[in-house]
């Protein structure tokens, strides 16, 4: 009986989940659907598998879109993390004045609405002929980004012992060897995906990006947004679109969800 | 000059500033400058489409336009109810799966990660997803299922724009609440039960008295976070809606999108920026003073 029960709920949790992921699913599905296939009711499960929609896409330009995206989120992460885990280190292992008071102030950055400051910031790089450009969208996001790594990279410091650090000095190593050397590789994971998070937020961020760029510098999110307004009736072409969109950050996401976890609770239930 | 450097460094006594000041100085010019002078602005009567009127002081009147317009309230209302409603069918829904999830099954990893993907979606496809696959009238799978029971399909976006919204909204936080609560459940040390059945406890007793009382820093965490980011929801509106029919789905972040960048009034989208950021304010401490409220009875 209690094997029955138990086996009734993981069935339940495998339906569950499906449901859960079957958007996602139905996406990507349909950009292999031909147009007429794509809107059929009852939906058609069998169909022939074709690229035409990726290649269509493909030749509607979302390459640029996509290389917009890869820039703004790599080169914003870089430097969110060059200033945000120094930032950590020290909050984290070294003597601080009102270490918890910067820190609340760091993280409390990231609870300001954007919408807070969307105004400024717009006329800002109006005046300096930075609207509709790459560098406006990663000086932000680098800006968005900080309180998160030092937040979760200060979980990951937490977790290195300071006697770790004090022997590697008496050794006689400076204070940037023993980071390289010694702290840096006991963090890695915890680094790694700190960093793979940055970018899945710089990777799905819509108000600035919407607010600030328009035909060069768009990023994916607002590509797919005019997509739905422009040619929201082909729905095979959108879903390659979408997928193509997705994929990437869907397969960032899968690999830091544990350490995903870690980082953003451990700062909280340990601290 | 090397040596004492040298020695300076070995010394314990590590550059803290340098290590600190360049973020921080950095978070203060993309946010906090930015902020003042969204304040600055508030007080301002300035429409970009109006350069003839130029840039004047007209102290309070931009709060007093907005605080008396009766779409303001309305959209007030909109943001606390998603915002809220969300939270409520996030944290239930996480939690239920989150307990699903802390069983020994096989294919337990696999199926974590379908789980979460859903939170790795960018806000514009997601709505995009819903909007096509879930809501549209036609073709959409609500009006498969209509079909299915007999019933007339209906417009969802029109007919319950904010409902609507909140679907998807939850849709994507849902995951992350589980994920947390999840990792709070595993971390619950096996002694600890071991301890309550010793004393007796029934299961539904170890869940009040032991599994509760522990998960209540991630419970905590997982709602000051949800909170932040689903006060802040704007690319699922912006894509389904666009805030529509009316005021009916617009909250606080879209309304400054509304009155910022398709009214050009600068004026007064600084002023509604800045009762959001006083929004979030209130509506943080105010989660914040309940929850610590319920920890203390918890401990007491």
């Amino acid at each position: 009986m209690k094997r029955i029960a138990s086996g009734g709920l993981t069935l339940l949790t495998y339906v569950i989940a499906i449901l859960f992921f079957f958007p996602i699913l139905w996406i990507f599905i349909t950009g292999f659907k031909s147009e007429s296939e794509a809107i059929n009711i009852p939906p058609s499960l069998f169909f022939k598998p074709s690229l035409e929609n990726f290649e269509i896409v493909w030749q509607a330009g979302i390459g640029g879109f996509f290389a917009n995206s890869v820039v703004v989120t790599v080169v914003s992460t870089v430097i969110a993390l060059l200033l945000g885990v120094p930032a950590a280190y020290a909050l984290a292992l070294l003597k601080v004045k009102r270490k918890n008071d910067i820190l609340f102030w760091m993280i409390s950055t990231r609870f300001l609405p954007v919408a807070g400051i969307i105004i400024p910031l717009y006329l800002l790089f109006k005046n300096v002929n930075l609207l509709d450009s790459l560098p406006a969208l990663i000086l932000l996001y680098a800006g968005m980004n900080i309180p998160l790594i030092v937040w979760m990279m200060r979980s990951f410091f937490n977790d290195v012992s300071y006697e770790i650090i004090e022997a590697t000095q008496v050794d006689g190593a400076s204070g940037l060897q023993s980071f390289f050397k010694v702290v840096l590789p006991l963090v890695r994971p915890g680094l790694v995906s700190t960093a793979l998070l940055s970018m899945v937020f710089a990777w799905n961020e819509f108000f600035f990006a919407v607010s600030l760029s328009y035909t060069n510098a768009a990023t994916l999110p607002v590509y797919m947004a005019s997509y739905m307004t422009q040619e929201g009736l082909f729905w095979a072409k959108m879903s390659a679109a979408a997928s193509i969109s997705i994929f990437p950050v869907i397969i960032l996401g899968w690999f830091t969800q544990k350490q995903l976890v870690r980082g953003l609770t451990m700062g909280a239930v340990k601290g | 000059m090397q040596t004492t450097e040298k020695k300076r460094r070995a010394s314990n006594q590590p550059p803290v500033k340098r290590l600190i000041l360049p973020s921080a100085i950095y978070l203060i010019i993309m946010t906090q400058i930015p902020f003042l002078i969204t304040i600055y602005f508030s007080f301002q009567d300035w429409n970009l489409m109006r350069p003839d009127k130029g840039i004047v002081f007209n102290g309070l009147a931009n709060f007093k336009k907005i605080l008396t317009s009766s779409s303001f309230y309305q959209v007030f209302g909109n943001t606390v109810a998603l915002t809220v409603a969300v939270l409520i069918i996030c944290f239930l829904l996480g939690f239920a799966f989150a307990l699903l999830m802390n069983r020994h099954f096989w294919g337990k990893g696999i199926v974590r990660t379908i789980f979460i993907t859903p939170f790795f979606v960018m806000p514009t496809v997601s709505a995009i997803v819903w909007k096509t696959l879930m809501y549209n009238p036609n073709f959409g799978m609500s009006s498969y299922f209509a079909h299915v029971f007999g019933k007339a399909p209906i417009d969802w976006l029109s007919a319950h724009p904010l409902f609507s919204i909140i679907l998807i909204v939850s849709w994507m936080w849902t995951p992350f609440f589980m994920l947390i609560l999840l990792a709070g459940l595993q971390s619950l040390p096996d002694e600890l039960i071991e301890a309550a059945q010793l004393d007796g406890a029934n299961k539904i007793g170890q869940f009040i008295h032991v599994t509760i009382p522990h998960l209540f820093r991630y419970i905590e965490v997982v709602l000051l976070l949800g909170l932040m980011f689903i006060l802040q929801v704007f690319g699922e509106i912006y894509v389904t809606t666009a805030g529509g029919p009316g005021y009916a789905s617009t909250n606080l972040s879209f309304l400054v999108y509304r009155i910022g960048f398709q009214n050009w009034d600068i004026g007064e989208a600084s002023a509604v920026g800045v009762l959001t950021v006083i929004l979030t304010i209130i509506m943080m401490m105010f989660m914040f003073k309940l929850l610590s409220r319920m920890f203390r009875e918890e401990q007491s």
